[in-house]
């Protein structure tokens, strides 16, 4: 047979077939795609085949907001199809070009469209409102699309208004090879009747049909039923005939290669301090006192995946870079939403983008980088928010709330009106606990009170003002919290940093040795030797420059590593810290 | 205690597992080697059932053997909601009569493909797959214009009967005997709903669903 | 599909059939690598394996001695092998098999849709346990494949995975919570692999599980899975139970994978840390030219 035009549209489902929290199994030319609606509505459109180990995804489960694998519980997001969870390695977060490959969807005219590499827009059906259509139910037929939509060519059927007659007159309005448009007239009433003839394999098709007109009540069903059957008889005759005829070989699809880098184990890509995406401010909203909240969406296209603790670097108008966390819950992947705090002794960063950015102004942001990744592995997870630290913890907490898993919120607060997103904390019931109103001996009894009676399998995820993320981190580690089981994100470093030192670096992997002197950073000088270095904050805090230290003794400035961590001496964040020995070797 | 003589892998010996979950009803398992071992063939099992097949209960001295007709004996003695067998709504028993007998026509087909598939019975498999397929066609149909019409399960009534637990296993198992299920998708939205189901457990080769989309 | 000319493949042991569930004297047949096998034991424990033929249908009365035309033929753990080429003296090791405390049985042989590959890597995965054996071999939240190692052992030429842990919900008939159940994991042979696992009877000593896959064709395969445990309380028919709803759960994953051939190619789906061992056994495949049920990388 011709190689098939993949360039065209063609229905591969109807909206019907699409409810909530279903995986619909699709297949046009002999790919097959998962099909499903999130909560949200949005259609995806996915190979069927998780990435992993090549498992069908039409057998995993549809939660609203992601699909997750039925063989080793990979989670891909709505819209974007990126893995934001790998079960297997908890405490790491998945590499974001995990991405499954994503077909266009469209809905219209009741019916979903797709195409493998689609060429202008879906067909517009002439004499069909959209909306007021009636879509019939879809017949499945062994037979090749071809030879379906020759023999529907003379198909013959009465009008909606006249299904008791038998003498209506039908003529051929358009034909192509997969698509037949009829119009039925008898006694004054007249429908239109347009067929698609989806090309599932070489031998194998569904008629989908669509009249112009949507009857109501018991005539709806009548005129349905009329339709299935003569359809039916049809689809008998189509298969008889081809079961006569040698079968012809199922089109092989071609799976793409995943890339390079993940072939490998996947680690997270490097990438510079770039603004790699430019998005609209699609609303921005008073999230609490003193606290704006940003709904950022793309100009064109999709945002990449984040997941859960990941933050973006925001490039303000006024040339500030400021890192803020994205509060999304999962699947949530038409915008990004971030909170804001107006900061009294703002350097132009929260002042700029409360007093200067508007909606509907254009703003440039990294990609989403996850340095504080969630694991979902916990009996029970206790977060613990101060201020405007709630923002990744609230990502965080929705994530577990939408898998059932255990976990409590606890949101230290001034009082009501500066907890931020109370939409978003509302929906998560008895599991948020606020604190208001705390003096800092009150807060440090409350946190004695919380993190009193460590049991193996509980983490703490603590993201709040410095002060007291010292106090929740002693207490913890006094209270016998391993340093494994405490995870915690600063806002920003308010150590002093001394960089006083100058020393050697040597590039391990790179072959190189160079001079960091005094008043400069690790990171600027082997930048400006050619070699990429991630990085976000440039402060210490966020942890995206992070190294691995082979040899020599670090001089750890950061708040970005725990103690276990410093002891270790084995990473060091190399925007700030430094080393006390004269000499560091690092894996780069 | 309600005694089901039962081999882990039959979809048949689920239905019961199934239904009694559903209903909240306690039951002791004896496990019987199906496979490999032919137990039900042996002589112990044939003077419980001489026909020597699965499943087979007992209760209360009363022994019964075919799982439609145990479906209906527990509905009717362990529902008192009466809504899985409903006793005394005679169009319905109608209904669901001839909706068991449609799922031994499931048995005799779908089944019969998964066992020369998965243990090498000697049956005409090609029969046994298309078979399955004319059945597959019709229940299609018939739940396609039940959403249509608002009706989610396979009887007129407003919810379950024995008959969705009948119909099910062997349907949702149909692909170990080479029969997809990719061309019903009715089917496969009742599948969901069925797993969806109070009290609902899996067997192996069934998976559950996600949770349902809070109202 | 054309009939096997992989000369690795050719060369191998196959199992066939349980020797258990073989009454002796009698003709049985079986495919293997698309041809079709007939077989039968005699009383004393013999095997003699032919290519069918007309004269000898199944379930006929048979003396092995008198059938000609033989193909290579061996009883070992149980079950009858054979092979279509010149197979190597011996099948490999499994000393635990000779330990007389064990039970030793076959739990089942059962039909799947599937490569012998994607089998035996299903076979070596434990990432799967939470999902697929939920709340038996795993549960969530207790997801995480720990470190583990894999050698490939060069005087053996076998894979050894070491020092896996994974967390079991009820790991033990004595204690009611769950915790790491060790295994260790070998690959002797393309299409058969030993698992061996903390056995809850006997601390000191692991019970043996061994899967031993028969090449109906590229496909399908028959999947014997041999138990050779520690276990002095149960019937057999109850150990046997367990097994069979273990690779009940596991078949329709294994059905559902796409393509059903095991890609070689590295860049063909997308392993993470926890498969190692599926990484060692995919490039020992290849480093053997392996190419039945496979699909290989491009040169």
């Amino acid at each position: 047979m011709p190689e098939p035009d993949r360039s065209r549209w063609h229905p591969i489902a109807a909206s019907h077939d699409l409810p909530f929290r279903h995986v619909y199994h699709a297949q046009l030319l002999g790919r097959e795609f998962a099909v499903w609606r999130a909560d949200d509505g949005y259609v995806n459109v996915w190979e069927n085949r998780c990435l992993h180990r090549g498992v069908r995804l039409s057998i995993g489960m549809n939660d609203g907001r992601e699909l997750k694998c039925q063989y080793h519980g990979w989670r891909y997001a709505n819209r974007t199809a990126g893995c934001t969870y790998i079960p297997a390695h908890p405490a790491d977060a998945p590499a974001r070009t995990i991405t499954n490959r994503t077909f266009p969807a469209v809905e219209r005219y009741g019916l979903v469209w797709s195409a493998e590499e689609p060429v202008g827009e879906v067909p517009a059906l002439a004499g069909v409102t959209e909306g007021r259509q009636l879509v019939l139910r879809g017949i499945p037929v062994n037979a090749a699309a071809e030879d379906v939509a020759e023999r529907l060519r003379s198909y013959r059927f009465q009008p909606n208004g006249a299904l008791d007659g038998k003498d209506a007159e039908v003529a051929l309005e358009a034909a192509s090879d997969t698509s037949v448009a009829l119009r039925s007239r008898e006694a004054g009433a007249d429908t239109l009747a347009v067929f698609f003839v989806q090309p599932v394999d070489a031998g194998r098709s569904v008629i989908r049909g669509v009249l112009d007109d949507d009857a109501e009540g018991p005539q709806r069903i009548a005129v349905m039923r009329h339709h299935n059957r003569l359809l039916s008889k049809l689809r008998d005759e189509a298969e008889r005939e081809a079961a006569g005829k040698p079968a012809p070989a199922s089109i092989e699809p071609v799976y793409e290669r995943v890339s390079a880098e993940l072939a490998e184990m996947p680690e997270v890509t490097p990438h510079g301090r770039k603004a790699a995406l430019r998005v609209e401010v699609a609303r921005k909203f008073a999230a609490a006192d003193g606290i704006a909240g940003f709904e950022l969406r793309p100009i064109k296209g999709l945002l990449p995946t984040f997941q859960p603790g990941a933050h973006i670097d925001v490039h303000m108008p006024n040339g500030e870079i400021r890192q803020y966390s994205i509060t999304n819950g999962p699947g949530e992947s038409a915008s990004y939403v971030i909170g804001v705090k107006l900061e009294p002794d703002s350097k132009g960063g929260s002042k700029c983008m409360h007093e200067t950015v508007r909606e509907g102004d254009v703003l440039a942001i990294s990609e989403p980088r996850n340095n504080f990744p969630l694991r979902r592995d916990a009996l029970k997870t206790l977060f613990i928010a101060g201020g405007i630290g709630i923002t990744p913890l609230l990502a965080m907490a929705q994530a577990l709330q939408n898998q059932r898993l255990a976990f409590e919120l606890h949101y230290f607060a001034q009082n009501e009106s500066q907890m931020a997103f109370r939409d978003r904390l509302a929906a998560l019931g008895s599991s948020l606990r606020p604190h208001l109103g705390l003096d800092p001996a009150a807060t440090g009894a409350e946190l004695r009170r919380l993190l009193h009676g460590y049991e193996a399998g509980r983490q703490v995820y603590l993201c709040g003002p410095g002060p007291m993320l010292e106090a929740a981190r002693s207490i913890a580690a006094e209270l016998g919290w391993p340093d494994s089981s405490v995870h915690f994100e600063y806002f920003k470093n308010t150590n002093t940093i001394d960089d006083s030192s100058s020393f050697e670096v040597a590039l391990a992997r790179s072959v190189m040795t160079l001079q960091v002197p005094a008043g400069r950073t690790i990171l600027e000088v082997i930048r400006e030797n050619g070699i990429e270095m991630p990085s976000s904050c440039e402060q210490g805090a966020c942890g995206t420059c992070l190294c691995t230290v082979i040899e020599g003794e670090p001089d750890h400035q950061d708040v970005y590593l725990n103690d276990a961590e410093r002891r270790a001496g084995t990473k060091i964040l190399t925007c700030v810290s430094r080393s006390k020995s004269p000499r560091l070797v690092l894996d780069l | 205690m309600i005694t089901l003589y039962d081999y882990e892998l039959s979809g048949n010996c689920y239905k019961l597992r199934l239904l009694m979950s559903m209903l909240g009803v306690k039951y002791k398992a004896v496990p019987v080697d199906f496979y490999p071992g032919r137990e039900h063939k042996s002589e112990w099992f044939l003077a419980i059932n001489p026909l020597g097949q699965l499943p087979v209960i007992e209760d209360d001295g009363l022994i019964l053997r075919d799982a439609q007709a145990i479906l209906v004996y527990l509905a009717a003695r362990y529902d008192p909601s009466k809504k899985w067998y409903p006793v005394d709504d005679p169009k319905m028993l109608g209904e669901i009569g001839q909706w068991l007998a449609f799922a031994d026509g499931i048995t005799s087909t779908s089944s019969a493909a998964r066992l020369h598939d998965g243990l090498f019975y000697d049956f005409d498999v090609d029969a046994a797959r298309a078979g399955a397929h004319r059945l597959f066609r019709i229940l299609d149909e018939h739940l396609w214009f039940g959403e249509q019409e608002g009706r989610e399960w396979i009887c007129s009534a407003p919810h379950p009967t024995v008959a969705d637990i009948a119909c099910f296993p062997y349907i949702m198992l149909s692909e170990e005997g080479g029969i997809p299920r990719q061309d019903y998708s009715a089917i496969r939205r009742w599948c969901d709903r069925v797993k969806r189901i109070d009290g609902f457990v899996v067997m192996s080769g069934v998976f559950p669903a996600s949770p349902a989309r809070a109202a | 599909m054309t009939k096997c000319t992989d000369r690795v493949v050719l060369d191998l042991w196959h199992p066939l059939q349980a020797i258990a569930e073989m009454p002796a004297g009698r003709v049985h047949e079986t495919v293997l690598l698309e041809e079709r096998l007939g077989f039968a034991r005699d009383e004393a424990g013999n095997a003699a394996v032919w290519r069918a033929r007309p004269d000898l249908r199944a379930d006929d009365a048979v003396d092995i001695a008198a059938v000609n035309d033989r193909l290579p033929a061996k009883v070992a753990y149980g079950y009858v092998w054979s092979s279509l080429g010149n197979p190597p003296a011996d099948i490999f090791p499994i000393p635990e098999f000779a330990e007389p405390d064990r039970r030793r049985l076959n739990a089942a042989t059962m039909g799947v849709n599937v490569s012998a590959p994607r089998a035996i890597e299903n076979f070596l995965d434990m990432g799967h346990f939470p999902y697929v054996h939920t709340d038996i071999l795993g549960a969530e939240p207790h997801t995480e494949v720990k470190e583990y190692d894999v050698e490939v052992s060069a005087d053996r030429d076998e894979i050894l995975a070491t020092r896996c842990r994974f967390f079991q919900p009820m790991a033990s008939t004595v204690s009611t919570g769950g915790a790491d159940v060790e295994y260790v994991y070998r690959v002797p042979h393309p299409f058969c692999s030993v698992l061996y696992k903390s056995s809850p009877a006997d601390e000191k000593r692991m019970d043996v599980i061994a899967i031993f896959i028969q090449p109906v064709d590229q496909e399908h395969i028959r999947a014997h899975m041999m138990l050779c445990v520690l276990d002095f309380d149960n019937e057999d028919k109850i150990i046997k139970r367990f097994q069979q709803t273990i690779f009940g759960q596991d078949k329709p994953i294994l059905e559902n994978q796409f393509p059903k051939r095991l890609p070689l190619d590295p860049r063909a789906e997308t392993p993470i840390r926890a498969d190692k061992s599926a990484i060692a056994y995919r490039r020992w495949l290849s480093q053997k030219g392996l190419t039945y049920g496979v699909i290989p990388a491009a040169a």
